[in-house]
C-alpha cells in the first residue's frame, strides 16, 4: 500500500519559517524606534511593521495552517500543492514591495512609492491563489462542519480586507483615481477590523473548534453555542465593517445603529466563544494536556482582554485613541500567541509525518511528543505573554518609554520559541533520546 | 502461498501493537482503533477507524497497518476497510491506554 500524500501539506513548514522571519523583522522595526509608539500610527515605519505582522507573520501562519488543516476537515485534498508555493512567493514578493513602498512614501520617492500598489497587487494575487486552493475543497465538501463554515466566512473577509488594502495603496500613490478613492482612506480602521476580526479571529475560532477537541479528546459537537459564535461573529463583523465603510460617504443615522449593533454582536460572540472554550477544557478526556494546549490559555485570555478594552474604549468614546494598544494585544497576545503555541504542536506533527510517517509498521518510530521537550518551552512562552502584557500596560499607564524594552523581551522569547521549533524540526530531542536509550546504564561507581 | 498455521487473529493483533497513533503516542490496538479483524486462509481483513475523521496521519497509520500485517509469515493478502461509524470514542481504549493518557473511566 503506497502512502497517499494528499493529507500532508508540503509548503506549510516553509510558510511557517517565512512567517517567523517576518515576525522577527517587524519586532526589529519596533526595537529600532521607527514605529508606534515612538512614531505616529501613520508613520511609514509603523505601516511597514503592521503589514509585516499582518501579512508576513499572521497571514502566512494562518495559510500554512489552513493548507494542512482544510484537507483534515473536508477529507479532500487541496487543489494543488504548487498553488500553495505560488501563493507563498506572491505574498513574500508583494510584502517586500509594500514595505519598500511605505518607506518610499515617507522618503518622498515617487518611484519607490509605486512599489506599494505593485506589492499590494502581488499580495492580492497571492491571496486569490490561496483562497482558490483552500476554498474549492471547502465548497466541494458541503454541507460543512462548524469549523469549515467559519473558515469559509473568514476567507470572504480576507478577500474584502485585501481589496480594501489594494484600494488604499492606489489612493495613496496613483494621482488620477485619488479623488474617487480618497474617502476610503478614512476606512483604515474598518480595513483592520475586517482583517484582524473577520478574517483572522473568525478563522482562528473555527480552527480552534476542531483542534482543541481533537488534541484534548473533548466533544467536538459545540451545539448551539458554536452556531451562535459563528453567526454572531460573522454578522457582527459584516455589520461593523460594512456600516463603518458606508459611513465614509453617508452620515445616515441607521448606519451608526448598524455599526453599533455589529460591535454588540461581536462582543456577544467573543463572550460565548470564551465560555465554550472553557467548556472544552473542562470536558476534555485527557486530564494531562500538552504544552500547546496549556499555553494557549494565555492567548484566549488576551482575546478577552483585547475585547474588553475595545468595548471600554468604545463606550468611553476613545476607540481611536485606544486602538493601537488593542491592536497590539490582539496581534501579539491573541492571534500571535495562539499561533506560536499551536505551532509548538503543528511543527513537530508535520515533521513526524515527513520524517517517520512512511516508516510506520516497518520498525520502531518515535512519538510526536518525543520531538519536543515541553519543560524547555514553558519559560519562553511565559516570558512572551508576560512581556506582551507589560508592553500594553506601559502604554496604557502613560509610560510609553517602557514599551520597547517589553518588545525586546517579546523578541527574546520569540527567538527562544523558534529555537525549540528548529530542534523539533531537526528531531534533535528524538535523536538524544535514541542515544540515551542506547547508552549502557551507569554503574553506581561511575560518574554521569 | 500456503497459509501459515501460526497466523491467527491473536498473532496479527500482537503485531499491530507495534503500530502507533503518532499524536496520542500509543498503539492502535489498545487505543481501540481496530474494530474487526478476521484471518482466513492467509488473508487478513481489518475494519478500523481513526480518532477523528480526516486525521492527518490517517494514510500513514493505514500504511503502517498494511506493512506490519504483510510482514507476517503466511500472509497472502491484507484488506483494510476504514470506517467512521461507529465513531471512535476514548471509551474504546484499553485500561492501559487510558492510564497512559490520563483518561478516567
Amino acid at each position: 500500500m503506497a502512502v497517499l500524500s494528499t493529507r500532508l501539506s508540503r509548503w506549510s513548514l516553509p510558510m511557517f519559517a517565512c512567517a517567523l522571519v517576518n515576525l522577527l523583522a517587524a519586532q526589529g522595526l519596533i526595537l529600532a524606534g521607527i514605529t508606534w509608539p515612538a512614531q505616529p500610527v501613520s508613520a511609514p515605519g509603523t505601516l511597514a511593521a503592521v503589514h509585516l505582522l499582518a501579512i508576513g507573520w499572521l497571514l502566512l501562519l494562518m495559510l500554512g495552517a489552513l493548507f494542512q488543516f482544510v484537507p483534515v476537515i473536508t477529507s479532500r485534498p487541496l487543489v494543488s500543492q504548487s498553488m500553495a508555493f505560488a501563493a507563498l512567493i506572491a505574498l513574500e514578493i508583494g510584502l517586500l514591495g509594500m514595505v519598500g513602498g511605505f518607506f518610499g512614501i515617507g522618503a518622498g520617492s515617487a518611484p519607490l512609492a509605486m512599489a506599494l500598489p505593485a506589492g499590494g497587487a502581488a499580495v492580492f494575487l497571492g491571496v486569490m491563489i490561496a483562497c482558490w486552493n483552500i476554498g474549492v475543497p471547502l465548497l466541494r465538501a458541503r454541507p460543512l462542519s462548524l469549523p469549515g463554515r467559519m473558515v469559509l466566512c473568514g476567507l470572504a473577509f480576507l478577500l474584502l480586507t485585501v481589496t480594501l488594502g489594494l484600494s488604499f495603496a492606489l489612493a495613496l500613490t496613483a494621482p488620477a483615481p485619488e479623488r474617487y478613492l480618497a474617502p476610503l482612506l478614512g476606512g483604515v480602521g474598518d480595513h483592520a477590523l475586517a482583517g484582524l476580526g473577520g478574517w483572522f479571529t473568525l478563522t482562528a475560532m473555527g480552527v480552534s473548534y476542531k483542534l482543541l477537541p481533537m488534541f484534548m479528546l473533548a466533544p467536538e459537537d459545540r451545539g448551539i453555542a458554536g452556531d451562535a459564535v459563528h453567526i454572531l461573529a460573522t454578522v457582527g463583523f459584516a455589520l461593523a465593517v460594512g456600516a463603518g465603510l458606508a459611513r465614509l460617504w453617508s452620515a445616515a443615522e441607521p448606519l451608526a445603529v448598524a455599526e453599533f449593533t455589529g460591535y454588540a454582536a461581536i462582543t456577544l460572540a467573543v463572550i460565548i466563544y470564551l465560555w465554550d472554550i472553557v467548556r472544552i477544557y473542562r470536558t476534555r478526556k485527557r486530564t494531562v494536556i500538552e504544552a500547546h494546549n496549556r499555553t494557549a490559555v494565555a492567548a484566549f485570555g488576551f482575546l478577552g482582554l483585547g475585547a474588553a478594552l475595545a468595548i471600554g474604549s468604545l463606550v468611553a468614546g476613545r476607540l481611536g485613541a485606544g486602538a493601537p494598544v488593542i491592536v497590539f494585544l490582539i496581534v501579539f497576545g491573541w492571534l500571535g500567541g495562539l499561533g506560536l503555541t499551536q505551532l509548538y504542536k503543528i511543527i513537530p506533527f508535520l515533521t513526524w509525518l515527513q520524517r517517520y510517517g512512511s516508516s510506520l509498521g516497518r520498525g520502531a518510530v518515535p512519538r510526536v511528543q518525543d520531538l519536543v521537550r515541553e519543560r524547555r518551552s514553558y519559560p519562553w512562552f511565559a516570558l512572551y505573554f508576560l512581556a506582551v502584557l507589560l508592553g500594553a500596560a506601559s502604554v496604557l499607564s502613560g509610560h510609553a518609554a517602557g514599551f520597547r524594552p517589553c518588545v525586546a523581551l517579546v523578541t527574546v522569547a520569540t527567538f527562544g520559541i523558534a529555537i525549540e521549533y528548529l530542534r523539533a524540526w531537526r528531531a534533535h530531542y528524538a535523536q538524544l533520546r535514541h542515544i540515551e536509550a542506547a547508552a549502557p546504564p551507569l554503574r553506581p561507581n561511575q560518574r554521569g | 502461498m500456503a497459509a501459515d498455521n501460526s497466523l491467527d487473529r491473536e498473532s496479527v493483533l500482537e503485531a499491530l501493537h507495534e503500530v502507533i497513533d503518532p499524536e496520542l503516542g500509543y498503539n492502535i490496538v489498545d487505543l481501540g482503533l481496530i474494530y474487526e479483524l478476521e484471518v482466513e486462509a492467509g488473508v487478513i481483513k481489518i475494519t478500523m477507524t481513526m480518532t477523528t475523521p480526516g486525521c492527518p496521519a490517517q494514510d500513514y497509520i493505514m500504511s503502517g497497518v498494511y506493512e506490519r500485517s504483510t510482514g507476517l509469515p503466511g500472509v497472502s493478502d491484507v484488506q483494510i476497510n476504514l470506517v467512521w461509524l461507529p465513531a471512535w470514542s476514548p471509551r474504546l481504549m484499553s485500561p492501559a491506554a487510558k492510564a497512559h493518557l490520563g483518561i478516567e473511566d
